[in-house]
């Protein structure tokens, strides 16, 4: 061989480069062309734990791992999306894929029923779905009191179920190692559910006993929300007086305003002026507000 | 050309006669037929679950030839030292590579071939003895020639999968070579959740790095058809051409790189 | 001067040893040589001299550290010149699954022989080989003794004008050995090249014209084995017809044995052939071979290298 050494190892190089921009390039526009993508119809194709279970061998729980992220991926994913139509449907096959390939995946139950009942369009509002996995959970590990103290509080605070609510947080004090208030929340509950009195102490219980950052937020903004139900309830007096004293429903803030019954614009703790439907007298924070919409006011939708 | 035709056909005949092979494929067929059984058993879901299984069990055949064919194409050939005589006539190592991949690409649609068959007449077979009602129930008809599309898929990815396997084995012991192709198998599987890194972790680094590596390394996952297909989801001619696309370019690096190394070995 | 048929030009062969810190091995030094066309050689000399790392350099599976193999005037690997020779090598091993027919006829497809040239060809070849018998027959099936005449007859197939066989008397019995011999003899016959390697002596004693000695790497000696000071430490003489009380009477009783009918005596450097021979006679008996006994080559080695022997 006359040539110098390096030609074909340039060569080769170069070759090599051009085939791999080509199946680099191929793959991007196929994966761009075709959205759905193999996770989806790979679910179609495996809808139960059991057989993936199976499937997985003895790779159960870094399998299970890969399906969890998958549902971080799907449920950000589609919560994030622009499309007018948010499908959340896989979102229970793929929490009950990753708790039965691993039981002990506590994260999955907690955060799965979180995603579960977000209601829509932030989630796919499905308290039961939520329900059924945190049993599931207390299946798996009886000991876990969080668990029976979530579904007291999904029956609580999305089913506005107030007697299963108080049953269930009396069954999460029983268990041993549970903390000390819940037997008194339990009470509460039964005793007054569904007040903003008890619904605030539900949710600070949460925010001071959240081991991590996502719940303690999630806390902290129902504790403002609350504190704009007070709020509204305040306004909702001032428009009654108003209304004692005018003969009809006040028809603006400024109204309330100049009858001397409000000092100034009334603003949410977020800073934004709440809104008075002059129609039908209903007050309610902004759309534009984080705090929209406030609890209790849309029920969430069943998927069909 | 002539020469890696010759040699192809001489590797097509060693891999018929292989007895690993021949056991392997007779034990599909033979399964094939079970299918039907065990179809028997589970009521009303029959047709998928046989669909299931033999699309299935085709590819995991297919993928055990390939693999353990494909190795023997260069790395015993080399620990037997067979491989000297062979490159003492007048072939360049480059025509002895094509050659042995040809062959035993040429080998594997063989037995994709067989197999196929033998789903195809066991399916064929429940059309013909279901009752008009049972069969109404069907999404697809059990014969469907739909399940052509995952067949060639299946193909095309057990084309890949041989490519490896011939790649590693230029340069590495038949064990070694059979555990990094099972083991890049596995990845590519689930490759695609490389992808979605970038959800869980914050390191732009790590999703950087993620990203490069869903792409080079090879994405097998999409050559995977079988439920659209099972389900009666459409697959489009368009996808189907990409991704073989994907696949015959993929096969091209591969050999590039294993007549690299090949050509410049010493051959202890 | 035309062309010689091989030529070795300072060729050298280094291998990295270790795996940390690889340290080079020297497998092949600066070995230079010269086989006419016609020539048959035997490349001699004991296990890990190099004998089979300068064959391997010549079929171009593996690469030269340094200077430069030609085989008919082409370099080594040269697909011409690869069309022109034939090569067994140590220890031949070919596909389990095909017959000794189908692998002849293969390998004389890739020189672009018909089909029906190359069976025909195949079944002349396995016959002068001894396998006419199994030669359809899975080579799965193979003692080494076979394989290692399958492994001459593939060698053949093109018929070559430059024949390299490396060991090819291992792994066959006495009378497999006598029909090797027999065969390279023929093959000189032809007027065919035949670079041939091996570890023992009396092999090449018979058949060639030159022999090249190598030991650790490096070419000791080359040279007509008559010319090369091959110690000699007597003789075997084989006879049929004698009996062991005529060995008794010339006190050689020790030394005999009987195989397969015939003695065998084992005569020292003092007891030369001549002295013993009209006295077997007179005993009736008759000389079927007398082969000298050489010192070993490793001996031979230890002898030349510790003192300067002849080089050529």
């Amino acid at each position: 061989m006359n040539r110098p050494w390096w030609v074909r190892p340039v060569a080769v190089t170069v070759a090599l480069t051009a085939l791999v921009v080509v199946f680099v390039t191929t793959s991007v526009v196929r994966d761009r062309t075709y959205a759905a993508s193999a996770a989806e119809t790979e679910l179609l194709y495996v809808p139960s734990g059991e057989i993936v279970e199976r499937m997985a061998l003895s790779f159960d729980s870094l399998v299970a791992d890969i399906y969890w992220i998958r549902v971080i991926q799907y449920y950000g994913g589609t919560k994030r999306s622009e499309s007018v139509e948010k499908n959340y449907d896989l979102l229970g096959p793929l929490l009950d894929i990753t708790t039965t390939l691993d039981p002990g995946f506590k994260a999955a139950y907690r955060f799965g029923a979180i995603f579960l009942t977000e209601s829509y369009p932030n989630g796919p509002g499905r308290p039961d779905l939520a329900v059924a996995l945190l049993e599931k959970g207390i299946d798996a590990m009886p000991d876990r009191w969080e668990y029976y103290m979530d579904i007291g509080f999904i029956y609580y605070w999305w089913l506005q179920d107030y007697e299963t609510a108080g049953s269930w947080f009396e069954r999460a004090a029983e268990v041993p190692g549970a903390s000390w208030w819940l037997r008194s929340l339990a009470a509460n509950t039964l005793a007054a559910g569904g007040s903003l009195e008890s619904s605030r102490m539900l949710w600070q219980q949460v925010y001071d006993s959240a081991d991590n950052n996502w719940i303690r937020t999630e806390a902290a903004r129902r504790l403002t929300q609350l504190r704009a139900l007070d709020d509204i309830n305040q306004l909702i007096a001032l428009a009654v007086r108003f209304n004692r004293q005018a003969g009809r429903p006040p028809r603006g803030w400024d109204e309330l305003i100049q009858a001397g019954l409000l000092a100034r614009l009334p603003l949410d703790p977020t800073g934004l002026p709440y809104v008075l439907d002059v129609e039908n007298g209903a007050m309610n924070v902004s759309p534009e507000s984080e705090l929209y919409p406030l609890p209790g006011e849309s029920l969430p939708p069943l998927s069909q | 050309m002539a020469v890696i035709t010759r040699i192809a056909v001489h590797v097509f005949k060693e891999s018929i006669r292989d007895k690993v092979l021949y056991n392997l494929v007779l034990f599909a067929v033979l399964l094939m037929g079970a299918l039907y059984l065990i179809g028997q058993l589970t009521a009303g879901q029959d047709v998928k679950v046989i669909k299931d299984l033999g699309l299935a069990a085709t590819q995991i055949f297919g993928l055990f030839i390939a693999v353990f064919v494909g190795i023997g194409l260069v790395s015993k050939e080399v620990e037997r030292r067979s491989i000297y005589s062979l490159l003492s006539k007048p072939i360049r190592r480059h025509e002895l590579i094509l050659g042995k991949y040809a062959g035993l690409v040429l080998a594997l649609a063989v037995n994709v071939a067989v197999m196929a068959v033998a789903l195809y007449l066991v399916l064929g077979y429940m059309s013909l003895i279901e009752s008009e009602e049972f069969k109404a129930t069907w999404v697809r008809p059990a014969a469907d020639p739909a399940m052509l599309f995952a067949l060639f898929l299946v193909f095309v990815q057990l084309a890949l999968v041989t490519a490896i396997a011939l790649f590693f084995s230029t340069f590495s012991s038949p064990s070694l070579s059979a555990v990094l192709t099972f083991s890049l198998y596995v990845v590519g599987h689930f490759n695609a959740d490389l992808r979605n890194f970038e959800s869980v972790v914050d390191s732009s680094v790590a999703v950087y790095l993620a990203r490069a590596l869903y792409y080079v390394l090879p994405n097998l996952a999409p050559f995977d058809v079988k439920a659209a297909v099972v389900h009666g989801e459409p697959v489009s001619l368009g996808y189907v051409a990409m991704t073989t696309w994907y696949g015959a370019a993929y096969v091209a690096a591969l050999l590039l790189a294993a007549v690299f190394i090949f050509a410049r070995r010493d051959f202890k | 001067m035309s062309t010689p048929a091989i030529k070795l030009d300072g060729l050298t062969k280094d291998y990295a040893v270790g795996f940390w810190r690889p340290r080079p091995y020297r497998a092949l030094d600066q070995v230079s040589l010269e086989v006419a066309s016609g020539e048959v050689l035997g490349y001699l000399g004991p296990n890990g001299a190099g004998k089979t790392t300068t064959l391997k350099l010549l079929m171009q599976l593996i690469y030269p550290t340094a200077g430069t193999a030609e085989i008919l005037g082409r370099p080594a690997g040269d697909v011409g010149a690869r069309r022109r020779l034939g090569y067994l090598p140590e220890l031949p091993y070919f596909y389990d699954n095909l017959s000794a027919e189908e692998l002849l006829v293969y390998f004389g497809g890739l020189f672009s022989l018909s089909a029906a040239d190359a069976r025909r060809r195949a079944a002349t070849l396995l016959d002068r080989v001894g396998l006419g018998a199994a030669r359809h027959q899975r080579l799965r099936r193979y003692s080494k003794g076979m394989l290692q005449r399958v492994g001459i007859a593939q060698a053949l197939i093109n018929d070559p004008e430059v024949v390299f066989f490396d060991e090819p008397m291992s792994g066959l019995d006495p009378v497999g050995r006598r029909d090797t011999r027999e065969l390279i003899r023929q093959l000189g016959a032809e007027g065919r090249t035949v670079f041939f390697s091996s570890h023992i002596l009396s092999d090449a004693e018979a058949l060639c014209s030159r022999v090249a000695i190598m030991a650790q790497g490096k070419l000791i000696a080359t040279g007509r084995i008559a010319d090369l000071a091959f110690e000699v430490l007597g003789w075997e003489l084989v006879v049929s017809g004698g009996s062991l009380d005529g060995m008794r009477a010339l006190g050689l009783d020790e030394a005999t044995r009987e195989v397969d009918g015939r003695l065998v005596i084992e005569l020292t450097i003092d007891q030369p052939p001549e002295r013993v021979l009209p006295e077997l006679a007179r005993q009736g008996a008759q000389v079927v071979a007398l082969t000298p006994r050489h010192e070993s080559l490793e001996d031979y080695f230890m002898r030349v290298v510790s003192q300067p022997g002849d080089a050529d």
